[in-house]
């Protein structure tokens, strides 16, 4: 029993992840008129996920072959928990390392089972884990379990993307590297991935280094960017939020873009502001009523709600003519939900004639008020406005 | 002049029409296609049917196990592929009837004389089919499996040479059929097969409606059996995209 090697009993047993250290990494090709990758240095904390983006040439992607030794440095070390990346032969290493790349590089003569089992088997595990493990897998990147029989070439790019993920997701490894994953997919799918594979990473927590030439994708997916020039040289390497307020030198501001302070909208979640309170009031009310009910709201709009709270127009003044609200008056209202980037709400909130959206929980009921101004102020928070007279609460 | 002798040597296999002891003596004196006696003499053919079937499937396997090989090596030493291919070219276009009257001297007459001969003629055409199924697998497949872990032997038995097979195969159904007609050219070597009773009486359009019938036949079913074997070995190459 003793003997019996450990990856052959039970459930794959979740593996912590591991941290990443490339420490003064040197790549040269030989006839090449300056170095690929010049003394690169950085380090990824365990579980976070982080970007190398830069301009083509930069050897933003040499880099992140050279962990897996896809690429052999000409000089350097790359520690995988502390323990250079050359103390085992490459094809054991790899093993136990994700990858993930653009074209997905699936086994067009395998099914998706079969592609999805590549690593356990070369593992060596048993029939039955296998099959387990393959069924859990195609679950958890959102594949219907019919899925499984299927050739790469009966799916979509989108399928065969999250087929990529799950493959590389097999052995549960500490590790994972990801060059262009989403690249070649159309922009509506590519989103969906995005948001779905950090919904994974926030339960799965692997460390990741994900290659992209995206600046939207790197401050959309990294917990750190590291932004490369090139000729290999590291330009800056923070968080996204620092590499939008404080970019290191002119290359990374020019890279980041000139609506680096819009692109910190795509930061921060609806849930992170301070809501408002609109007056809610339904459909047959008194006029009169309303017009009570606004003196205690901050937005100058009354939100007609139905039964269960949901929001369903925002009457103005040539809404409150008649005696009662008028079933189906008002305007069309702008509905964000607490997950949702600022970018994509403040988007929502600028297409609607009322500059106020509605925040709704998951039952789609009424929480609070987004206003364009509360955006405004998280990106410039600016100092504290002028007091007209001491505010003494409301009456 | 030599060919005549060989002929001689080789004769005597139709020539004795009388023993059809049929009615249709008539169509046999005039050459015809003659149903009584072909229906009478069949079994004369399959003994030279049995050779030639030999000559062909030995040919093909010891000519697939060499192609192979050589395209195995070359695949990982690009700079084999250059000579590789002028080697075998230069004996793909040495006419077959040559290479048999330069071989008797070395090897005398009989099956393996001709099998260099015809096993010389596959060589071009397979190591070439397995070189290009192994050059058309894609790279990010190949990319993918190596970054995973598989070995490059791995990477060669699990994913290169699985996704050559359609070529594979279209290669060995073209020297198959190659095959089939250069054995009937085999009798000159003393090996038999169907060209035997073929030249033997070129005149009798019974006798050449049988046996090149059957070397047609042979070569229908090699190739249904190369392409069945094909089919049965990838089976995604089948899958109707949704």
């Amino acid at each position: 029993m003793s003997t019996e090697s450990p990856t052959d009993v039970g459930q794959p047993i979740s593996t912590p992840p591991a941290s990443l250290e490339f420490v003064d990494v040197v790549k040269r090709y030989p006839g090449a008129d300056g170095p690929t990758i010049e003394s690169l240095s950085l380090e990824v904390p365990a579980g976070e996920i982080c970007v190398l983006v830069g301009p083509s040439g930069c050897g933003k992607t040499t880099a992140m072959r050279m962990v897996n030794r896809m690429i052999e440095p000409t000089g350097g070390q790359i520690l995988i928990d502390g323990k250079p990346n050359t103390d085992r032969p490459a094809a054991a290493l790899r093993r136990e390392i994700g990858y993930v790349i653009q074209q997905t590089g699936l086994f067009p003569h395998r099914t998706v089972a079969q592609n999805v089992a590549t690593v356990p088997r070369l593992q060596g595990w048993s029939k039955q884990r296998v099959s387990e493990r393959t069924d859990e897998l195609l679950e958890l990147v959102g594949l219907d379990a019919s899925f499984a029989e299927r050739y790469p070439a009966q799916l979509s790019g989108g399928q065969r993307q999250r087929v990529g993920v799950a493959r590389a997701l097999a052995t549960d490894p500490p590790l994972m590297l990801m060059d262009e994953p989403f690249g070649a997919i159309d922009p509506i799918t590519r989103e969906r991935l995005q948001n779905e594979f950090l919904r994974l990473q926030q339960t799965l927590r692997r460390t990741i280094v994900f290659v992209t030439h995206d600046i939207d994708e790197a401050i959309k997916m990294g917990d750190r960017i590291a932004v490369m020039r090139p000729g290999g040289h590291l330009a800056q390497y923070a968080t996204p939020a620092e590499i939008l307020l404080d970019p290191a030198d002119e290359f990374v501001e020019r890279f980041v873009g000139a609506d680096r302070a819009l692109k910190r909208l795509a930061l921060g979640r609806v849930s992170d502001l301070k809501l408002e309170e609109a007056a809610r009031v339904h459909y047959d009310d008194p006029v009169s009523w309303v017009r009570e009910q606004l003196r205690d709201a901050n937005v100058p709009y009354p939100l007609v709600v139905d039964a269960d709270g949901k929001p369903l127009a925002w009457l103005d003044e040539d809404d409150l003519r008649g005696e009662r609200i008028v079933a189906g008056s008002g305007s069309e209202v702008a509905i964000v939900e607490g997950d949702d980037v600022l970018r994509d709400a403040f988007s929502d909130v600028l297409a609607h004639r009322v500059q106020f959206a509605a925040v709704v929980d998951h039952t789609g009921a009424v929480v609070g008020v987004l206003s364009s101004d509360a955006v405004a102020r998280e990106l410039a928070p600016g100092p504290a406005p002028v007091e007209p007279v001491e505010s003494e609460g409301a009456a | 002049m030599i060919a005549a002798a060989v002929l001689a040597q080789s004769g005597g296999f139709v020539r004795d029409r009388s023993d059809s002891g049929s009615g249709s003596d008539a169509c046999v004196a005039n050459n015809g296609v003659c149903p009584s006696w072909i229906v009478d003499n069949f079994d004369r053919y399959t003994g030279p049917l049995r050779e030639h079937v030999a000559l062909t499937v030995v040919a093909l396997l010891v000519g697939f196990a060499i192609a192979f090989s050589l395209a195995l090596l070359a695949h990982r030493r690009r700079w084999l592929v250059g000579p590789i291919v002028q080697f075998t070219g230069i004996l793909y276009t040495i006419p077959s009837l040559a290479l048999f009257f330069l071989l008797l001297p070395l090897t005398g007459r009989g099956f393996l004389t001709a099998q260099i001969a015809l096993v010389s003629y596959t060589l071009l055409i397979i190591f070439r089919n397995v070189t290009a199924g192994l050059d058309g697998v894609s790279d990010d497949v190949v990319d993918a499996a190596r970054g995973m872990g598989l070995t490059d032997r791995q990477v060669l038995w699990r994913v290169e040479i699985p996704l050559a097979l359609p070529e594979i195969a279209a290669g060995l159904r073209i020297a198959a059929t190659t095959t089939v007609g250069l054995a009937t050219l085999a009798f000159f070597a003393g090996a038999g097969g169907l060209g035997e009773p073929i030249y033997a009486d070129l005149n009798f359009k019974s006798n050449v409606l049988v046996a090149g019938g059957l070397c047609v036949l042979l070569a229908v079913v090699l190739d249904v059996v190369v392409l069945g074997a094909q089919r049965l070995l990838t089976p995604w190459t089948r899958a109707v995209p949704s």
